[in-house]
């Protein structure tokens, strides 16, 4: 799928405000700054979505969010499995190697951080585009990548084709430039609503 | 160094809709099987063997892109159309499968427990191509890699912090 040079603009502008928003929404919950860095954005082919950090064998961590109203789809945050850790640390405001696993309480900091990222994402994209979307509640699974993003991607060859992916860094406020961990936010709506997106970035002055 | 050693150190990756196969010595690969299910068809006595990496259950779902390994009615035949090929008898073909999990379990989300469809469909597929199954490992909420041993049929299915079964 092509996005064309307007388009791809006001997704650019949308997934910034999304980055700033989650910023202030993960700063709020940690009482600490937190920054998030360096995106790189991407429309992929689903057929290569398992295939994003480290292959569909490695170990990740992902917090689902489902996406319901004027959009059906997926969402979610991917994190290496220790990076995932870090990641917990990082909003703990705790020193790195301090956590070993992910516990109940670093599942639900996770939860908690994931659910403020797609809720920033999809508010900045509902406030540029008008269209409505809600959240259902979080969920953390760790698993291998595959194994993960398959479920999502089988429910959309039912009726999509095309994944947006956001790769960015996590960083804390007092942490050096590079300290921070990178992770992706997935955003996987169905075919129809697809369509319906890419006629509101078109429609967006 | 033993053939075996040599094959676990390079096994040809399938991937998502995927068919491969291969010849005594060659091993094949489904990485991070969740809600797919990894379908190994054998010969044992030809020592030929194929793998597919099925994603839906049914090709009434395709919406126009074909490919016979994504769908679990489609892959059955196409796996066993290779293996004939290749110098396999219908009659000795067995099969083993695996996967087939639901690693995102949401609560009144039925539709997402598409690996359940998966397994279901692909058993049905086996019975009507009449290849007897001999062993699987499915269902679950976790995923799978799964390691097929083209000659001898042996499934070796790994999970994150689940050990290690042999089929």
């Amino acid at each position: 799928m092509e996005l064309g040079e307007h388009q791809w603009q006001a997704l650019r502008r949308i997934i910034e405000a999304g980055l700033k928003g989650s910023a202030e929404g993960l700063s709020a919950l940690t009482g600490g700054a937190i920054h998030l860095g360096s995106p790189r954005v991407a429309l992929m082919p689903l057929e290569v979505v398992p295939g994003i950090a480290g292959g569909p064998g490695a170990v990740v961590v992902a917090v689902y969010v489902g996406i319901r109203g004027d959009l059906q789809g997926h969402a979610m945050l991917l994190l290496p499995a220790e990076a995932a850790l870090r990641f917990v640390e990082i909003l703990a405001q705790q020193p790195p190697g301090t956590l070993r696993e992910l516990d109940p309480v670093a599942r639900s900091a996770l939860a908690e951080a994931g659910n403020i990222c797609a809720a920033h994402f999809l508010t900045a994209l509902g406030d540029a585009t008008g269209l409505e979307v809600m959240l259902t509640a979080p969920v953390v699974v760790e698993d291998m990548a595959g194994a993960i993003l398959q479920t999502v991607v089988a429910d959309l060859y039912l009726g999509g084709d095309w994944a947006l992916v956001v790769e960015t860094d996590f960083r804390s406020g007092r942490g050096a430039p590079g300290s921070g961990v990178r992770g992706h936010l997935l955003l996987m709506p169905d075919q129809e609503s697809m369509a319906r997106l890419v006629a509101a970035l078109e429609a967006i002055p | 160094m033993s053939g075996l050693q040599s094959i676990r150190v390079h096994p040809v990756p399938v991937g998502l809709g995927e068919i491969r196969s291969g010849r005594d010595g060659e091993t094949l690969v489904c990485y991070g099987l969740g809600s797919c299910v990894g379908v190994g068809l054998v010969d044992p006595v030809a020592r030929v063997g194929a793998m597919a990496h099925v994603v839906l259950p049914d090709s009434s779902l395709s919406r126009g892109v074909p490919a016979e390994g994504k769908f679990a009615d489609t892959a059955v035949p196409a796996l066993v159309a290779q293996l004939l090929r290749m110098g396999a008898q219908r009659a000795r073909l067995i099969a083993k499968i695996a996967g087939g999990a639901r690693v995102i379990h949401l609560p009144g989300e039925g539709h997402l427990d598409i690996g359940a469809r998966n397994v279901e469909a692909v058993k049905e597929a086996l019975r009507r191509a009449g290849i007897p199954l001999a062993a699987e490992d499915t269902g679950g909420s976790y995923g799978r890699t799964v390691l097929f041993h083209t000659g001898t049929g042996q499934m070796v299915v790994s999970t994150v912090g689940r050990g290690e079964r042999i089929l």
